[in-house]
């Protein structure tokens, strides 16, 4: 699956959300989901479980709160397509790395801050993952109880929250500085170091999804 | 006197590597020891497995009577006070002195000796008058010793620092120094992952070398200094007033500034 | 001639009434390295990031003077952590970076990637993953994608903060080959030890203004440096100077030996 152009699988990424708001409720929706899902599986290679683990955990709250908003036939409805959505965003992140990403950008005759910026957006995640963990152990060698029941996890978690955030923004900041000490010159492209290889049959799955979408959304409205 | 901190023939391995083999040492209440050794030798991982952050494979790590396999990180605050690298990561609160004032709180200590605590540790590295500052507003060696603060706050029975004068200028290792010497006196002991030997030298006297994961050298740092050779072998370099102190057969054999400047003064008034 | 010159800059950060540079006039020339002392917070990485073109174009703020550059330049921060790219397998492409920024030919990079790796002793490390390395080896490893740009102006702003006493050394070494190719290298360190023989000249910063320049040695054996706004000298004059003996103080374990004969 990693061998896959990074467009095929940004493509897949936005197709397959697009696909859960444009077909019928419930089913379009569960259906979609159930793809994301799975590929979260898949794609995961190992950490697979740790992936679609996630995007059940992260769309759980919005579960409930369409439970609360709208009662069952709404939250079986928007539900699904909420999961997809988070899920396709996870699994890309899982099996897209940045780096190969702006690789197929670049090669594409993308600008290289362009591309920089969306593989940031990719590398977000788990670069904020890694920082909480390095928060949270400086925090407990700082006698912070991080175990117990929900209460204290609560607790716990609201430690970390805005550590979290401040410490990422002002490293983007510093980053942002740092980024351009490595050589961004306004007007120059960037040199593909490693263009991935784009395959006939990819190329054509991906005007499919587009396609499909495109028609599926002309159906819908019309 | 029991030992303070510990390793009993602990070695530690992730990811197929080994990143310690079979190290044995103990540390006494109130001793002062560096932690020295090329990059990648093994010495943050000895740090984190003093903080229980990490467990040996084999072996036993203990701090007091605790072992630190059977105690989690917060536990082992109330007696391990540490310092990591990239302080950055290491601040969280909205102000300096709320930052420093953290570990205190969080293991029980008494709100008005809270403050006090506060008070001392940060005049002791000369932040007072940032106290009320945000910690990223700080350069970034001032955050340093903002973390360093933080953990002195605890008045813990063991300080693990790593690096914690690079990068700082003379005024605030001079600082770190005296922070750290007064700790160590008042019975806490030192563990320091240093490459400054000068600062070593004027601040510790053990020296523990750690050479691909395994302890090449336990002795007394003058030891160390004066033997060229071993230096060499270990890719370390003598301090330059070591090196004075044996190029010019200073009585004593003295390290520290202050009794160089003495025997050297004698020599050249004599 | 000069490769980088700064006349009567004075520059504020965004919304600072009080300015890190004041009125700070130097020039660094090709083939020569300059070092940059000062405490915390006198203006040393001001003054790079000025000399970088970093401020006030990326960063804001105001700038007075006059800042001429010939050729490219290239900074080291500090902080190699955050000068890591994040988007790059392996240290071969991090050191690449720059250089596939720069819109060089494949060749042209490879070349420059695989001498710039060698040069700071860190082809080893070439397919490791950047994220795995120690503090000291990234800081290599930035430093060779430094390098690696071919910078007319090298701009170091504390090179060896990470690195141990051996890779310390081999750094100095290296600044001075870069300078005897033609580079012009600035440098800031708060490693006053290496600066007799690592700098040729050094400017000694307080306050944001230039309080002494010169002969590196000239400036290091400088009484005021070792008052409340000074850094200090190094470790030898320190010790001569606490010992009550004659100005000027010597330098290094040599001078010293030589005076105390």
């Amino acid at each position: 699956m990693r061998a896959l152009h990074p467009f095929t699988l940004c493509g897949a990424a936005l197709a397959l959300p697009a696909l859960a708001w444009l077909l019928p409720a419930p089913w379009g929706g569960a259906g979609a989901a159930v793809v994301a899902l799975g590929l979260c599986a898949i794609g995961g290679e190992g950490s697979g479980v740790k992936v679609w683990r996630a995007a059940l955990l992260t769309a759980a709250p919005f579960w409930f709160f369409l439970f609360l908003l709208h009662g069952t036939a709404g939250m079986l409805a928007t539900g699904p397509r909420l999961t997809t959505m988070i899920a396709s965003f996870l699994w890309l992140i899982a099996v897209l790395p940045p780096a190969r990403l702006i690789e197929a950008m670049v090669a594409a005759g993308w600008p290289a801050s362009a591309a920089f910026l969306l593989s940031a957006t990719l590398s977000a995640v788990p670069a904020l993952r890694e920082r909480g963990r390095r928060i949270v152990d400086a925090q407990r060698c700082r006698g912070l109880d991080t175990r117990g029941g929900p209460l204290r996890r609560l607790a716990a978690l609201r430690a970390l929250a805005l550590p979290l955030v401040l410490s990422a923004l002002h490293e983007v900041d510093e980053r942002a500085l740092a980024l351009e000490t490595r050589g961004f010159t306004p007007g120059v492209r960037r040199t593909p170091l490693a263009p991935p290889r784009d395959r006939v049959a990819e190329r054509a799955l991906r005007w499919g999804l587009l396609i499909g979408c495109v028609a599926l959304l002309v159906w819908r409205i019309a | 006197m029991s030992a303070m901190l510990a390793f009993d023939d602990v070695t530690f391995a992730y990811a197929g590597q080994r990143a310690l083999e079979a190290v044995t040492f103990t540390i006494a209440p109130g001793e002062r020891v560096a932690l020295v050794g090329r990059n990648g030798a093994g010495k943050s991982t000895v740090l984190r497995l003093v903080t229980g952050l990490l467990h040996p494979s084999t072996g036993v790590v203990r701090v007091g009577d605790w072992d630190t396999a059977r105690r989690r990180p917060d536990e082992l605050a109330r007696r391990v006070g540490s310092l990591f690298q990239h302080a950055d990561q290491q601040l969280f609160a909205r102000t300096v002195a709320d930052d420093v004032a953290f570990g205190p709180r969080v293991t029980g200590v008494a709100l008005p000796e809270i403050a006090a605590r506060v008070e001392r540790a940060l005049a002791s590295l000369g932040l007072a008058a940032v106290a009320g500052e945000h910690p990223y507003d700080l350069p970034p060696p001032w955050r340093k010793l903002a973390a360093l603060a933080g953990a002195l706050a605890l008045e813990p029975a063991l300080l693990v620092l790593d690096e914690p004068t690079a990068g700082l200028d003379r005024r605030a290792r001079a600082m770190v120094g005296a922070a750290l010497a007064a700790r160590a006196e008042s019975g806490s002991a030192l563990l320091v992952v240093t490459h400054d030997l000068s600062f070593a030298a004027e601040t510790l006297d053990r020296a523990l070398v750690l050479e691909r994961g395994r302890l090449a050298w336990d002795a007394p740092l003058a030891g160390l200094l004066a033997d060229a050779k071993r230096l060499e072998a270990l890719g370390l370099v003598a301090p330059p007033l070591a090196r004075l102190s044996q190029a010019l057969g200073l009585p004593g054999g003295p390290l520290r500034e202050q009794e160089v400047a003495r025997a050297l003064a004698q020599r050249c008034r004599a | 001639m000069s490769a980088l010159a700064l006349e009567g800059v004075t520059y504020r950060y965004p919304a600072t009434r009080t300015p890190a540079l004041a009125d700070v006039t130097l020039a660094v020339n090709r083939g020569e390295v300059v070092g940059v002392i000062g405490n915390t917070g006198a203006g040393a990485s001001t003054l790079l990031l000025v000399a970088a073109d970093l401020v006030p174009r990326v960063l804001g703020g105001e700038l007075e003077g006059r800042v001429t550059r010939t050729g490219r330049s290239a900074l080291l921060l500090p902080t190699p952590w955050t000068q890591v790219s994040g988007m790059a397998f392996t240290v071969t492409d991090e050191v690449a970076f720059g250089p596939a920024n720069l819109g060089w030919p494949l060749e042209r990079i490879t070349g420059a990637v695989e001498r710039a790796l060698v040069r700071v002793d860190a082809a080893h490390l070439a397919a490791r993953d950047p994220a795995t390395l120690s503090g000291g080896e990234l800081q290599r490893v930035i430093l060779a994608g430094i390098l690696a740009m071919q910078p007319d102006v090298l701009l170091l702003d504390e090179p060896t903060a990470e690195l141990d006493p051996v890779g310390a050394a081999a750094v100095w070494r290296l600044v001075r080959e870069v300078a005897a190719e033609g580079a012009a290298v600035l440098v800031a360190s708060s490693d006053l030890d290496a600066l007799p023989d690592g700098a040729d000249r050094i400017v000694w910063l307080a306050g944001g203004r230039v309080r002494a320049i010169g002969p590196a040695r000239t400036v290091l054996s400088e009484a005021t440096l070792w008052t409340e706004e000074g850094p200090g000298s190094t470790a030898i004059a320190g010790v001569w100077r606490r010992a009550e003996l004659a100005a000027p103080f010597p330098l290094t374990v040599d001078e010293a030996l030589e005076r105390a004969r």
